[in-house]
Formats: structure tokens, sequence, C-alpha cells
């Protein structure tokens, strides 16, 4: 099912013209005044590494300016025809039968209160507009914890209980987590997709709008040339200071990127693997992904499979878009600097195997361009450290250099000439670059009076724009040495694994910081040492970037408070809309995490173990064994293999057995009713579990 | 080194007692029915008779001892009679999802239903179908075909000129 390319529309490509003019441009203007000030007696090899580095990270630096302003033009003018939501389509056929769509929540081992909370939310906000008739829920499980695995099964009856959702809620844990994300979508792509036309994926932290959801569907019917429509997710719900900082920046600065983004990539977006919705035919047709030849971290299973999964699409003819106007879309972002670094580490690897595909054979040059954008996304920190350092050797070399004042037999001096104004031209176009679109996003809110009041109004906003960007410098540092050490590692291919993350808020505490960032700080303090002894006119310059390594510690500790955060609420600083007023998914979310008083009997007690739960509680077994698939008996070494796991079960407790013996335990349909007896064989006194 | 002194690690679980004796085999059979939710001292009796009769019978099971053998006839006794009035294959994830909805809480007064005659417990038969999971829907299989993609490398121009198939 290949799709037919449409030609391409003029209105596109003047969009994509003049986007990549204005980068092109800015950057030769730029790089121009640098050439002009290395230019006097010739380039060195150094200056011409200096001149290279800047040139790939201004015209980086470019593309986001000049994205932002696009956003800012399309959301100051509120013209955009070619928005996907504003397209009009053809009248759906009446023939056809309405379209059916599958909600899927892919899960790993996360906060089983949290997932089936914001599930309910989501249907209960789904529930509200009349449409649910069409959607099923799906909460796929990967999880390997045998404790979070049986809880998951306990909320999931407990939701399809409160949401009498036999038939329409559903839960599968896979045997095996094959191909890890991609392959937990595979899976169900190929057994249960044929039911669905759409399918929209969530990940376990997404809230959606029930109108959002309706929204989106009704998006997908009307344009059936497309194949995948992302929204964009707005940070919410954390409590502490960095989280706050960056849901603020998120959802100030995102809606200008977003819609900057949309302008000149149109049809040929990206997907970012969440709060997306995807109609399942094309998907199962031409997303099948491959596995990558040699070893990790480059070879092996793809890790960022969305990139390719949307680069496969448009391989295809496929349009994917991103709905850069549909509101109503939400994600839950890392609590602390740390564990924001945590989640870097597995996004870095999966980017940086995009190396690979950049310039593979059959993909469109935007997609190209998305897998550039993803690898430079990482590629920029250690580019930036080596433009500093080279940066920080030049300027020594510099103070080597006795001036020469008098030359052959001129009487007269000649003076060296400066290039002062060059360089602080060059500065001041690099700062603007960067800062520029913040104050733009400012700006926006002076055209909405709801958003400017919902943001605490132009005072506490552009206050919390000029403490956000106090924050960013401090933290761009820290960010810049934890991508380059996670680049490196990669390159040293030494594999990240698949660890789950920490989602809810907590601090960090002193000894976390200082083994996280002692080395950071310790860089800073030498690199300053060394800059004032040797190259003090350059120390100052550098100021910036060592006060934020040399304050990392603190910074991440106090940013990791949630007192803080809520005490910069009370301020009214970092406000985000969905605070000043929430939307009534988000509340749901609060009632559901609130409530005491589950529908099922079991969770309201609190138990110390679900494991041990499943073996001796009649109903958790019954559920769990009913929940298992359907598998070939297994051989004689692992049936001894299981037999062994009893003994050790009876004599040494749970606690000796790890997190896989026990999954292997209660993962065998044999072994449970087994367990399940001799728990309820013996003395029940010394059991302790059993009455 | 006084070996007397040396004592073997407590267990866990504790071993089975070397000789059952049915007080002692009929408090734990009553234990269980009672967390399967049957209340009723006369209901317990017949039961635990039955299971017992019926363990009896059956032949021994090689690393379970015989308390535990017992339970476990003891919970076969309910999967007949779900199999049986709910027309259920057995063993089966329908079957297992059936007994985990009657002991959910859905039908409270299911040993009425157990005890009761043929066709006087449609009622409470009908609640327990309806609270029976589906934790996915019947198989809709689609194929996914796993896609190529062609890596970069230096001498690939060069390859696809020579192999113009390639190209294609």
């Amino acid at each position: 099912m290949t799709q037919i390319v449409q030609p391409p529309i003029m209105g596109h490509t003047l969009r994509r013209v003049v986007f990549f003019l204005l980068v092109l441009l800015t950057t030769l203007v730029a790089m121009g005044l640098m050439v002009s000030v290395f230019q006097t007696d010739g380039l060195s090899p150094m200056e011409l590494i200096l001149l290279l580095l800047y040139a790939i990270l201004f015209s980086w630096i470019c593309i986001s300016f000049w994205t932002a302003f696009m956003g800012f033009f399309v959301i100051l003018t509120g013209r955009d025809r070619w928005s996907i939501s504003r397209q009009p389509g053809p009248a759906p056929d009446p023939t056809v039968p309405p379209p059916r769509t599958a909600i899927l929540m892919p899960i790993y081992n996360e906060d089983s209160e949290r997932v089936f909370a914001g599930l309910r939310a989501i249907h209960q906000s789904l529930a509200d507009t009349g449409q649910l008739v069409g959607f099923d829920f799906f909460v796929l499980s990967d999880t390997r914890d045998p404790e979070v695995w049986v809880e998951e099964e306990l909320r999931w009856q407990d939701m399809v209980r409160a949401l009498d959702g036999k038939g329409r809620i559903f839960y599968r844990n896979r045997p095996e987590n094959t191909s890890r994300k991609s392959g937990n979508l595979e899976d169900f792509c190929t057994r249960w997709g044929g039911h669905y036309r759409y399918m929209i994926v969530l990940d376990a932290d997404s809230i959606m709008k029930g109108e959002t959801l309706v929204e989106m569907v009704r998006l997908m019917e009307r344009h059936p040339g497309v194949a995948l429509i992302q929204t964009p997710p707005v940070p919410i719900n954390r409590e502490s200071l960095f989280a706050r900082i960056l849901q603020f920046a998120g959802s100030l600065y995102g809606r200008m990127f977003t819609a900057g983004l949309n302008y000149w990539q149109l049809g040929e977006s990206n997907y970012w693997g969440h709060n997306a919705i995807i109609r399942i035919q094309p998907f199962l047709d031409h997303c099948g992904l491959p596995k990558l030849p040699g070893r990790e971290p480059f070879g092996g299973e793809i890790l960022s499979h969305d990139f390719v999964e949307a680069a496969l699409l448009r391989r295809a003819g496929w349009e994917v878009w991103l709905a850069y106007d549909l509101e109503g879309s939400y994600e839950e972002i890392p609590p602390t600097l740390i564990d924001y670094a945590k989640r870097d580490r597995r996004w870095c690897q999966g980017n940086l195997q995009h190396l690979r595909l950049t310039l593979s054979h059959g993909f469109n040059a935007m997609s190209r361009l998305h897998f550039s954008m993803g690898v430079m996304s990482y590629l920029a920190s250690p580019l930036w450290l080596l433009f500093l350092i080279a940066t920080g050797i030049g300027a020594y070399f510099q103070t080597q250099h006795e001036p020469v004042y008098f030359f052959g037999e001129n009487w007269a001096p000649v003076w060296p000439v400066s290039f002062a104004v060059e360089m602080t031209t060059v500065l001041l176009v690099t700062l603007t670059m960067l800062f520029l679109p913040k104050g733009l996003a400012l700006l926006l809110l002076l055209k909405d009076g709801r958003l400017r009041r919902a943001y605490g109004g132009m005072f506490k906003a552009t206050l919390s724009v000029v403490l956000e960007t106090l924050f960013s410098v401090l933290t761009a540092p820290v960010l810049m040495l934890f991508q380059t050490k996670f680049v490196l590692a990669i390159l040293m291919r030494r594999a990240v694994g698949w660890p789950p993350q920490q989602r809810g808020d907590h601090m960090t505490s002193f000894r976390e910081a200082a083994l996280t960032h002692g080395g950071q700080m310790l860089i800073g303090i030498v690199a300053g040492v060394l800059s004032y002894q040797y190259v003090p006119a350059f120390f100052w310059w550098f100021t910036p970037v060592l006060l934020g390594l040399g304050l990392a510690i603190p910074v991440s500790m106090l940013s990791s408070s949630i007192a803080l955060g809520r005490q910069s609420r009370e301020l009214e600083l970092f406000l985000t809309p969905e605070e000043t007023e929430r939307p009534v998914v988000l509340r749901y979310l609060e009632e559901n995490l609130e409530e005491d008083e589950p529908a099922l009997p079991v969770l309201r007690e609190k138990s110390a173990s679900r494991f041990v739960q499943v073996l001796t509680d009649p109903y958790v077994n019954a559920l769990h064994l009913s929940l298992l698939p359907e598998r070939e008996p297994p051989g004689k070494r692992h049936r001894h293999y299981l037999e062994g796991l009893v003994h050790q079960l009876e004599e040494e407790g749970p606690d000796s057995l790890s997190a896989a013996q026990k999954r292997d335990l209660i993962a065998d349909p044999d072994m449970l009713p087994r367990l399940h007896a001799l728990f309820w064989s013996r003395p029940p006194a010394k059991v302790g579990m059993v009455p | 080194m006084d070996r007397n002194k040396i004592s073997a690690v407590e267990h866990y679980l504790p071993p089975p007692p070397p000789a059952l004796s049915s007080d002692f085999v009929l408090a734990r059979l009553g234990a269980y029915w009672r967390a399967l939710g049957v209340s009723n001292p006369d209901q317990i009796a017949a039961l635990s008779e039955q299971a017992l009769r019926r363990a009896a019978e059956s032949p021994e099971s090689p690393g379970l001892d015989p308390l535990a053998r017992i339970l476990i006839t003891a919970g076969e006794l309910l999967n007949d009679w779900l199999a049986r009035t709910l027309d259920l294959p057995r063993p089966s994830r329908e079957l297992a999802a059936a007994r985990a909805a009657l002991l959910s809480g859905a039908v409270p007064d299911w040993p009425a239903a157990l005890f009761a005659a043929p066709g006087e417990a449609g009622g409470l038969l009908d609640a327990l179908r309806v609270a029976i999971a589906e934790p996915t829907p019947p198989p809709s299989p689609g194929i996914m075909p796993v896609q190529r993609i062609d890596l970069f490398w230096l001498l690939g121009p060069l390859h696809r000129l020579w192999h113009p198939e390639l190209r294609a």
C-alpha cells in the first residue's frame, strides 16, 4: 500500500526556499565577520578549525532561530493555510464504516498507579465527548518486574470494573520484550491491528484530552493521504523547581517552535514516538524495522524508532504532519537535572544511531534532515566544548605574540589592527540568535490577553523568562559536559541498555549530586584556574561557563527542590496555562490519584509484596493465571530450573530470588497452582501470610 | 567443635509434618474454602469431603506433598463446576478467567449457585458471565514485513553501478 506522491505545492516549496535561504544567508554573514577577523595574516590551522566549528554550530543555531521566527510570524498573523487542521479535505465516504481507533499505552516497569490514573483520566475525558464508542484502550506491558507486573494486572481489572470497560479496555504482558517499544507496538499491530483503522500511541506519562483524540481521528479521516499526525505534547504536572522552569519554557516557547517547524516541514514532518495518531495499514506495510548490521551501539535494534518510522512512511509516499495547533496533548518531564541527563543518555544512543541512516539509500531529503537534526542535538555539545577549548588555546597563543610597532625603516609606528568591533558583532549576533526567540515568545503574549493572564501577567512572565534564561545559562555547560560524556561513551561502544525512568518528583541528595556533578565541578575549577593564569582576558568571557560548572552541585540540588518549586508557584513565577486553569482531563488525573476506594477489594489492602500475594491470594493467583499467554510446555531443563527455584523459595524465601527468577516462577501456568497449594499447605503461623 | 550447637537453618516455608492428622487437613481445607468465599460450615464440610475423596482416587503427583495435592484437588472441584455450568473448555484461559471472576467478589453468593439444583442459579451465572474479564480482543492479525534499509557505505555508489538491478 504505497501512496501516490502528490506533486509539490508551490507554497510548500516557497516556504522551504525562504527558510533555508535565511539560514544560509545568516550563517554566511556571521562567517564573513569571523573570516575578516582571522584573515589579516592568512588562516592558521587553529583558526581554520575554529571557523569550521563555528560554521556548523552557528548554522545549527540559525535553524532553531529561524524556526522560532517563522512560528512567531505564524502565531502573530494567525494565518497558516497549510496547517493540517485548516486544510479542507474530501467529505467522508458514507459507505465506509466509521473508523475504530486503538489508544495504546506501551509501558515498561512504570508506576502502575500513575499509569492507570492517567489512562482513566483520558477515558473519562473521552467519555465526556460522547465518542467513546469508537475507541478501545490497550495497555501494552513490557514490564519485567514481577511486583509491577501483578500490580498492573490488578489495576487493569480495577479500571475495567470501575469504568464498565469489559471488551473495551485491554491488557497484555509480553513474554519477551523483543525490540523494546517498537517491538511492543509491532506485536499489537500484527495481532489485533486488523480491528482498527488508527492507533493513537501514548507514553506512560502521556495525557490527552478526549476532544483532541476525537479531532485527531477527524483530521485523519479528512486527509486520506496522511499516515501520521503528531501533536505537540506540553510538559505538565511536575512540582520541582527544575521541572517547573522547564514546563514554563516548554509551554511558552514550545508553541512558537512547533508552529515554526510546521511552517517549513509541512507534510514531511517527524514522529516523536508518542501523542500521535497513526494510520495502521501503512504502518503495517512500511514500518517493520530491520536490525541494523553490526553490534551496539550503532548496530542492532533501532532505538529511536520514531524518526525511522516517519522516514519509512515518507519513503512510501505518505504524509506526516505536526498538528501544532491541536491543544490538549500533555506529557510529564524528568523532575531533576540528573533525571533529565539520564533520559538524554538513552535518547543520545538512539539519535547517534541515525548517523548511519542519514545517507542511507532511498530516504527523502527532509527525512535525512530530521536524522541529522537528531544527531546534531547531541553532537552539538562536544562540538561546543571543542570550540571553547580551541578558542582558549587560540587566545593563549595570541597572548604569546609580542606586538611589533616598527617595521623596517619606517619611523612611524604601525598600530595593530583592532577587530574588537567585528568580534563583538559576532558575539552579539550569536547571543541574539540564541535569546531573541524568548523575547519573541513574550511579545506574542501581548497579542492575547487570556494567554497573558494564564502566564501570570506580562510582568511575571517577563521575570520568569529572565530567570529561566539565567537558569539555562547555568545548566547549559553542565548538560554540555553530560552530553559530551554520553557521546564519547557511545563512540567507545558502551551500550545504554533499557533502564526504566524515574518519573515522580523527588529531591536530589548531596551524595547523588556530588557523585554526579563532582567531576564537572572539578573541570570547571581547573579550567578557571588555567584560563585566569594564562589567558586572563579570556577568563572573563568564560565566566558563564565556569560559573555553571562551579555551581553544578548546588544548582542541581536546589533545582530539584519541590518546596522551591511550590514557592515559585506561589510567587506566580514560571506559571503555565495548565497550572493557572487546570484542564478537566488533568483534574480527572488528580482525582484518580487521590482516590482511595478502588473497585477491586484486593487493591484496598496494601500488600508488602505482590509476588507473595500472587502465590497466596486465590483471586490474585487466578487472575494472573488467566492473563498468562498460552505457551508450549517447557523443556526438561527449564522444568528442573523451575523446581530448583521452588526449593529455593521454600527454604530461603522470596527475598533470595532475583526479580527475573520470580518472574520465571509466576510466568509458568503449571507452576502457579502448585505454588499456591504449597503456600496453603504449610502451617499458617509460620508462613504468616496465609490465614 | 561442638556439633550439637549447630542447628538447621529455619526454612521460609516449614517442611510438611511427617504425618498428617485429619484435623489438620480439615482445618487447612476449611481455611482455604473460606478464602475462596465459602462461609457456610456445612458447605465447607461437604466440599472438603469431596476434595478428600477425589484426592484419594487421583494418582500421586511427584514433588507434591499430600496436603498440597488435596488443595489442588479442591481447586479443581471449583474448575469442574465452572467448566460444566459455563460450558468452558478445560484447561483454558477462559476457565481461569471465570475462576478469577468468581473469586473477585463480583458474584458474592456464588456458593449458593454451586449447591443449587441445576437451572436454579441462572441469575448468578449471568452475573458471573458478565464479570469474566476479556484481556484482549479476538485476534485480527496483520503482516508487517521487515523493511530494507540500505546503509551508506563509501563504495556503495560503485557497487550499485556494477549491479544495476540494485538501483531499481
